[in-house]
């Protein structure tokens, strides 16, 4: 045994209260989604020529996968700058990546109004490559296999605990292999986030005189590279808690501090980089008492805040005060990208002085693909906690005996 | 067990690689107009709202009519380019009188919308992706093909015009624009008709809307113009506005063109001004590799480390 602690499959009855609304909720989504396939998009939605993208590509899309980037954020600490401690929260980070992102790229599948073309896709000559979106796409395309692949380990794992033979034999061999390339894939699996990551922000560079001047810069691509980094912690933070609350999972709080304390320094960053890109720029003169500078306050505040709590001993000391910063950082990401996405985007663009111009369009999110969207976020949770049961994912704390989780901790067997 | 300052600032370096200030970015070239572009000049002084152009575009291209009911009757009314409308007039009233304005794809000399299409659906005419026959280059008409378009609706975002519009009641929907009615061009003349023939221009009974090379187009605005400064904005719209569009546009003295519904553009393209940001840290692809050697070699040494250490001690941490 090395200083690691072991992840262990959850057990307990598959198909528990939990399960059942969640798959509920799915199954109403399903059907919307069956009849956007039969009758058009516009049916389910209200989405329009002016606000062509509703609420899938930028809560789906955008802030799913920030959230997801957990993988990346952690990915980056352990291996690359090898802080070994961090191992245990690697698989359940890497499991939450791999169904945000596989959401976030089905969930494209069902906005693409001519998904069928999208088989044309791997061929390269005819990328575009000056297009951002076709950068996105191809890499997390890319990035979702490479997730998946980095899942592979605890199914092997789990495998080779199974009380069969032959499967305990397949993921030992397999388990083994695995284990040598893994270094190759790891590297793809930073190097991926990190370029569609930025192209997410790159993406609304084209819209230059339809985002509002406090939102469009350069800068776009940085800022949406350390958001995905700040969601992502925060995002594993959550998780961990709520996986300890239910199962028992062992939360290391001290570590927990300690990787705080570097979304502080890149929450910080963010506010550092935008706000000396807005004096910089001479942006300063949009501010002033309207929506724009209202939501530019708030999007500050939810930034700052989380920051400033991970630095403060007390609030690191505790579960609950810890646990309400990170769901503020995953917050400030999600707000900043949909003000980026949606919020802050007009067709008619704004005019000098940084006011909307009236077209004929207006957009808030229709039922339909609300619905969507919740049973994207149901299916996922469901996923995670479906391989969670039967596969070593989640770290459990041994010394205490589980109570408030749904079947009692046992580890894997083959079953 | 904590983090050092050493540390973060080795994850900067690593993440600022990655992402180099835009600052630094070597530009994309700036695209010019192409000799031989073709394109329309409308002079709104001109236009009397006769609509004749919007029922010929709909004829032209078999689009069926929007209909809209009002007292008591049905109309062919669209009141903004939709999935079957690709040519619009539109009335902006202005001091005692009104103004009309022709809406339809601007054919952008560097347009956003074929910067951002991922298969290049969008395309300038011969310079698409795949392998399109019978299309001309150098006729700057931006097309549309079904084949490669997987309906994102990026186009949509990009165009600073607001015109690819997408058919949101259709299971299998398309994008739908102006293509310059380039399918009416006629082999057998010579000159820009052999290029294409938007109906537009042909049935036009005041030529408020004329068709040709763009160079001739724009040297004919600009000869209304010195001709006539009184009744005349002196600013072309077109000639640079947002890199440059080969659809011109003349407005009456004092109506400035953000009054018909024109946005008001910089001269340097979005699509520049985009692909220069988005480019400049990949450095034609040297960076990317680079930094998976780079990371891939750093991985590959701490698990050796950490590998070397379980052995050593129990419970490193
Ligand atoms: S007006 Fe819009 S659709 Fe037409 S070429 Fe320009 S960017 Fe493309
Ligand atoms: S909707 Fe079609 S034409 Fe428009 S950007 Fe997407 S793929 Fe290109």
């Amino acid at each position: 045994m090395s200083g690691h602690d072991h992840p262990q499959a959850i057990g307990g009855k598959m198909l528990d209260p939990l399960m059942k609304i969640l798959l509920a909720v799915f199954g109403v989504s399903a059907l919307v989604m069956a009849y956007r396939f039969v009758t058009g998009i516009g049916s389910v939605s209200n989405m329009t020529d002016g606000f062509t993208w509703g609420i899938w590509e930028p809560i789906n899309v955008v802030v799913f996968t920030g959230i997801g980037a957990g993988a990346y954020g952690v990915g980056l600490l352990c291996y690359l700058l090898n802080k070994g401690q961090y191992h245990g929260l690697v698989r359940p980070a890497v499991l939450l990546g791999a169904i945000a992102y596989t959401l976030g790229g089905s969930s494209i599948m069902i906005a693409l109004g001519r998904y069928w073309n999208a088989v044309t896709l791997p061929i390269v000559p005819w990328w575009n490559l000056s297009s951002a979106l076709l950068e996105v796409a191809v890499c997390v395309m890319m990035y979702v296999m490479v997730l998946w692949i980095e899942v592979l380990p605890a199914i092997f794992d789990g495998a080779a605990q199974s009380k069969s033979p032959r499967w305990s034999a397949i993921g030992k061999r397999w388990g083994a292999r695995m284990a040598k390339a893994m270094p190759y894939i790891i590297a793809l699996a930073i190097l991926l986030p990190t370029m569609h990551q930025s192209s997410l922000g790159g993406l609304y560079l084209i819209a230059g005189p339809k985002l509002h001047p406090l939102w469009h810069t350069a800068l776009l691509p940085t800022l949406f590279l350390v958001s995905c980094l700040s969601m992502g912690y925060g995002a594993v933070v959550v998780l961990v808690n709520i996986l300890r609350l239910n199962w028992n999972a062992k939360q290391d709080q001290a570590l927990f501090a300690s990787m705080s304390k570097v979304n502080a320094g890149f929450l910080l960053l963010y506010v550092v980089l935008r706000l000396g890109d807005i004096v910089l720029h001479g942006k300063l003169r949009f501010l002033g008492a309207d929506f724009a500078t209202f939501l530019f306050v708030v999007e500050m505040a939810l930034f700052i805040a989380p920051a400033v709590m991970f630095v403060m001993p007390g609030v690191q000391r505790n579960r609950g005060k810890l646990f309400g910063a990170a769901l503020l950082a995953i917050l400030a990401g999600a707000v900043y990208r949909a003000d980026t996405y949606m919020t802050m985007y007009r067709p008619a663009g704004w005019t000098a002085d940084g006011k909307s111009i009236a077209a004929g369009w207006d957009y808030f999110p229709s039922v339909g693909e609300t619905i969507v969207t919740v049973g994207m976020a149901a299916v996922g949770m469901a996923i995670f906690v479906f391989i969670s049961r039967l596969f070593p994912v989640v770290v459990v704390d041994q010394g205490k005996k589980s109570t408030i989780g749904r079947g009692e901790v046992r580890a894997a067997s083959g079953h | 067990m904590t983090i050092s300052r050493r540390d973060l600032l080795k994850g900067a370096v690593a993440a600022g690689a990655a992402v180099a200030i835009p600052a630094t970015a070597e530009a994309r070239h700036e695209i010019e107009p192409l000799p031989d572009a073709v394109g329309m000049l409308f002079d709104s002084t001109l236009c009397v709202g006769c609509r004749a152009c919007q029922s010929a575009c709909k004829v032209a291209n078999k689009l069926p009519e929007d209909k809209v009911e009002a007292n008591g009757g049905v109309y062919d009314a669209p009141n903004d380019l939709n999935s079957t409308t690709k040519n619009v007039i539109k009335a902006f009233p202005a001091g005692d009188t009104q103004h009309y304005m022709k809406q339809q794809c601007m054919h952008c000399v560097d347009p956003s919308c074929v910067s951002v299409c991922m298969l290049g659906a969008l395309h300038k005419e011969g310079e698409g992706k795949r392998d399109f026959k019978g299309e001309k280059k150098g006729t700057g008409i931006v097309l549309w093909d079904k084949w490669t378009c997987v309906g994102c609706r990026y186009c949509q975002i990009g165009c600073a015009f607001n015109v690819p519009k997408f058919e949101w009641f259709e299971a299998f929907p398309a994008i739908v624009k102006c293509e310059l009615c380039r399918h009416r061009r006629d082999e057998q003349k010579s000159g820009p008709l052999a290029v294409a023939n938007p109906a537009c221009c042909e049935v036009c009974p005041r030529e408020a809307v004329v068709f040709g090379y763009r160079k001739d187009l724009l040297a004919e605005a600009k000869r209304r113009v010195a001709a006539d400064p009184q009744r005349y904005n002196p600013h072309v719209y077109g000639e640079h506005d947002g890199g440059g569009t080969q659809v011109l546009y003349l407005a009456a003295a004092g109506v400035q063109f953000h009054d018909l519904g024109l946005p008001d553009l910089p001269e340097r393209s979005q699509a520049e001004f985009s692909e220069s940001v988005s480019h400049a840290p990949y450095l034609y692809g040297v960076t990317p590799i680079a930094l998976y050697a780079a990371m891939a070699f750093v991985i590959n040494r701490n698990k050796k480390k950490e590998e070397a250490a379980e052995h050593g001690e129990e419970g490193k941490r």
